[in-house]
């Protein structure tokens, strides 16, 4: 039951300020809105993709303060002062990540819807464990949905990442 | 690549074949596509929709005067006000399906009646997506319940309370019985019968992103203009112009990236056409965005079909003829089920000699979710056939392997048709088969099973083989009818790139970058040079869409077809402008080249410059350089291949390890095989998710138990294994186009490939597998180890 059916305000405001993507942003916003509403409606980030909303999917999948979380299980104001990483942060001035540019080269997607999370789980992932084994990485992303692919091509572009890193591993 | 080797036209090759990088990336990659749930117009309105909370009831009261005051709402329509706007029928195909069959009657939103659950009552829209669901809550029905009917057994009983009034029972179809062959002489003639009853549990597309439409009516000007998550945008313009009643100029459809579909999004929703309503009445814009409990509970369901099969065998282990039973449970409101009964009869037979077919089918209505496409609707022919040929081979002590390749047809030889009257031309099942059975080195998987066995190790192997029209053969004397064909049209613009437009519309496919390479290849200019538009119906060209694993061959085709007459109308201008003839020119790389050196060269940007100016051109020449092509399919073929699971059953837990998993497949010439094998791959993960995981559950009352997905369950990365995927060499049954669709194989096969591999693990528990759904609960029940 929504709040207002419960006799509860829902129209009392709440300032946000974070950074977003490297950018200091604010809104003003109901508490029940989440943060990936506030993303995709209030700062028109619209790379952030709503695939169930209910915490299954991984589709939302930010970056908060660097830890992966889901934006549709988060409320926008419980991100004040945060620094959120979107989708949108990835590629700098125009240049795709290496990650990106991997995925890219392994077709590791269809239709790209799941994409962006995907890559914000798999940015986190790189951060914390830079040279993970195949089967790290396909427990890493067990959370994330992806209905087109199979898996496989996005496992292969994540290792190539991988791979392209470390130049030094190859032999 | 030298273009001359050729004489006429350029080599193929240079994009085609390889796994080109896709175009469509850039904007993917970095959150830039365009999805509908990304469209803002101004001043747009969110709507959302009062759903039935039971499976079967009648509908009293629906009192909405609390919801109309509430904060932010706009409007709200009920059923009764709603049928005042638009005409419901049509179903997830625009089309109550088949001929013969008397359609129910029904409305956009329900009035007197609910017939599923999540049926929608009323229709709030209001200033967000919080306010209009906030209005929701306070819009009072008031339901009498009915006694649900929730499966085709009930269905079919004559005391069942129908739900469509009209039709006066929940027999929708049939029974109806096709016979071919001379089923009785070879029943009479077989050494045995081998009977089995076996059943496919309903599947559902569940694409990444649900259905949404944006819709926008303009009452200045009398324009609908749309924007849409669908496989084809012109079915969505007609259906909205037939349910709204408005003319079908004035309707405009749209849409841009597309997250995933399987088969889901064709013609228009009840839903949809609610909403388009809607802006029609405020003349507002309006959006309405599946969330994923609704997409799951009413968007729609596949595949639920139960069979009573009759195998007519020899001792030998021929299959000599079979008769099936089939029931379809196609839920409460129109859906593709009686369309699909005619193709499911059809392809049974598989790339299989046999001599004899009888085939019974029966469509019943259930208050459950509508049927809908899901990739390989008719899958349920190659779930049946492939588990009774393991089953055949069961009584007769036979490995199945054995059996399969024992009738199946060989080509160029007699049968050169399926009993049900496809040609088999360019069949390659024996070649999968065998190649398969190499691969996997049948002999030392036995052993090594056996090993396994003595230790308390239960491994399996199983095999799936199957053919896919993609679009099939055709018959010389058979003239495809205009909606058949593939219209394509492609121009040369005045910067000197080309630009494509299909009425395919492609949700992951990629068919920006396939077709792109298509025509860089036959025109002869870089990949990059060459833009793919889709997805708006004022410029690309009629037809239904993508769907049917037709792209490849169809569009694909008429991309090639029309690049060469694109080519040869440009070479007319050119040689005009350097003074030669035509057919000693050739573009490569984007420049118009004669063969011989000492004559110049020209640009692409002159030669289109020169033909919008006119002047340097004699009169009579034509200067219009963009074609319309229309393609038949040429000579067609099938798709097909051999499937194989390895599997391990931990007969303690019930759970199913995949050890390895095969594909050998013949899609033909591959126009990317780094999309080609994403297509497979991604068919076979959910072919694994429908028999581990995945199943639209209900309750006795029609409640529906699977609603959110951690109860319909997906398959993630660590359920799905490694995929190895051979390609077969090229039959090539036509002089031009060979690229066969791929779209559906791996969902159409990988379920029986991998319920044969259990079967064969469990083999020595004397479990006998007739059902689809094999998780662990109900392996340890089918072992013994739990009871059912």
């Amino acid at each position: 039951m929504s709040l207002s059916a419960k006799g509860l305000s829902t129209d009392e405001i709440f300032q946000v300020e974070l950074t977003v993507n490297g950018e200091r942003r604010e809104g003003a916003v109901e508490a029940r809105k989440t943060l990936a509403d506030f993303l995709r409606e209030d700062l028109a980030l619209t790379g952030t993709h709503l695939g169930c909303e209910h915490g299954v999917c991984g589709a939302c999948t930010v970056l908060v303060d660097g830890e992966p979380a889901r934006s549709c299980l988060m409320l926008a104001v419980q991100a004040r002062g945060s620094a959120v990483l979107t989708i949108e942060g990835l590629a700098q001035k125009g240049e795709l990540s290496s990650l990106q540019q991997s995925m890219w080269d392994n077709h590791s997607f269809q239709c790209g819807f799941c994409t962006p999370g995907f890559l914000m789980q798999i940015t986190a992932l790189l951060e914390q464990s830079p040279n993970p084994t195949e089967g790290e990485v396909r427990e890493a992303l067990s959370g994330n949905i992806c209905r087109c692919t199979g898996y496989q091509s996005i496992v292969k572009g994540v290792m190539a990442a991988i791979a392209s890193s470390n130049p030094k591993d190859v032999s | 690549m030298s273009d001359s080797k050729s004489g006429v036209f350029p080599v193929a090759g240079r994009f085609t074949g390889s796994p080109v990088r896709r175009s469509e990336d850039p904007r993917l990659l970095t959150g830039r596509g365009m999805y509908v749930d990304d469209i803002r117009l101004p001043g747009m309105l969110h709507a959302a929709f009062v759903r039935s909370p039971m499976a079967h009831a009648v509908v009293l009261r629906v009192d909405t005067k609390a919801a109309r005051s509430a904060p932010g709402v706009r409007a709200v329509f009920d059923g009764q006000e709603m049928a005042q706007l638009a005409k419901a029928g049509g179903g997830p195909l625009g089309d109550m399906g088949g001929e013969g069959v008397e359609s129910p009657i029904f409305t956009v939103l329900a009035t007197d009646r609910v017939r599923m659950m999540g049926d929608p009552v009323a229709l709030v829209v209001a200033d967000s997506r919080y306010l209009a669901e906030d209005a929701c809550e306070l819009i009072q029905v008031e339901y009498q319940e009915l006694p649900a009917v929730t499966s085709a057994e009930q269905a079919l009983d004559p005391r069942s309370t129908p739900i469509f009034a009209n039709l006066g029972s929940n027999v929708l179809q049939g029974p109806t019985t096709e016979r071919f062959g001379d089923v009785e002489a070879v029943f009479a003639s077989a050494d045995r019968v081998v009977t089995a009853s076996l059943t496919q549990h309903r599947h559902q597309n569940v694409p990444m992103e649900g259905r949404g439409i944006v819709a926008s009516f303009d009452p200045a000007t009398g324009e609908l203009r749309v924007n849409a998550s669908t496989q084809g945008v012109h079915g969505v313009r007609e259906a909205l112009a037939a349910q709204l009643d408005i003319p079908l100029e004035k309707v405009h459809v749209r849409a841009g990236d597309i997250g995933g579909s399987f088969g889901l999004k064709f013609g228009v929703s009840r839903e949809e056409v609610a909403v388009a309503a809607a802006s029609l009445k405020l003349g507002l814009p309006v959006r309405w965005i599946e969330d994923r409990n609704e997409n799951l509970t009413v968007s729609g369901q596949a595949r639920e079909e139960s069979f009573e099969v009759e195998a007519a065998i020899t001792k030998d282990g021929d299959i000599l003829g079979l008769k099936v039973k089939m029931v379809i449970d196609a839920g409460a409101y129109p859906g593709v089920a009686p369309m699909l009964v005619g193709t499911i009869r059809q392809m049974i037979p598989g790339p299989y000699r046999m001599e004899a077919l009888s085939f019974t089918a029966t469509v019943a209505i259930t208050n459950k979710a509508s049927y809908v496409a899901y990739r390989g609707p008719w899958a349920s022919e190659t779930w049946v056939r492939e588990r009774l040929i393991d089953l055949i081979s069961a009584e007769l002590g036979r490995d199945p392997m054995q059996i399969r390749l024992r009738n199946v047809a060989v080509r160029g030889e007699p049968p050169l048709r399926m009993v049900t009257g496809p040609s088999l031309a360019g069949i390659t099942a024996q070649e999968s088969l065998q190649r398969a059975a190499a691969l996997i080195d049948l002999d030392s998987f036995r052993e090594r099973q056996e090993l396994a066995r003595q230790e308390g190790r239960y491994l399996g192997v199983g095999f799936g083989t199957f053919i896919e029209p993609a679009p099939g053969p055709r018959d010389p004397d058979e003239t495809p009818s205009e909606e058949e064909m593939e219209q394509l049209r492609m121009r040369l613009e005045l910067d000197g790139t080309v630009t494509v437009f299909t009425s395919q519309m492609p949700h992951g496919q990629s068919h920006q970058t396939t077709l792109a390479q298509v025509a860089a290849d036959h025109f002869g200019i870089p990949f990059s040079q060459v833009k793919v538009v889709v997805g708006d119906t004022d410029m690309v060209p009629m037809g239904f869409g993508t769907g049917g694993s037709r792209s490849a061959t169809m569009a694909g085709g008429a991309t090639l077809h029309a690049a060469r007459a694109l080519r040869a109308k440009v070479l007319e201008v050119a040689a005009q402008l350097i003074d030669t003839g035509p057919e000693t020119l050739n573009i490569i790389g984007g420049m118009v080249a004669a063969e011989k050196a000492s004559t110049r060269s020209i640009t692409l940007v002159e030669v289109a410059a020169a033909a919008a100016a006119g002047d340097r051109l004699p009169p009579g020449i034509d200067r219009e350089l963009e074609v319309n092509f229309a393609f038949d399919g040429g000579a067609g073929g099938w798709s097909g291949g051999t499937h194989c699971a390895v599997v391990e059953v931990d007969v303690e837990t019930g759970l199913v390890r995949v050890e390895r998993y095969l594909v050998v497949e013949d899609c033909g010439e591959m126009i990317n095989p780094a999309i080609v094998e994403g297509q497979v791959r991604g068919g076979v993960a959910q072919g694994i998710g429908a028999v581990l995981l995945e199943r639209s559950a209900y309750g006795e009352d029609g409640q529906f138990l699977s609603g959110s997905l951690m109860d319909y369950l997906l398959p993630t990365a660590t359920d799905v294994p490694q995929i190895e995927i051979e390609h077969l060499e090229t039959v090539r049954l036509d002089a031009d186009v060979n690229f066969r669709g791929v779209g559906e194989g791996g969902m159409i096969v990988a379920p029986p490939t991998l319920g044969n591999a259990i079967a064969d693990a469990l083999a020595p528990f004397g479990v006998r597998i007739t059902e689809q759904h094999l998780p662990p609960a109900r392996l340890l029940e089918l072992i013994g180890t739990m009871d059912a």
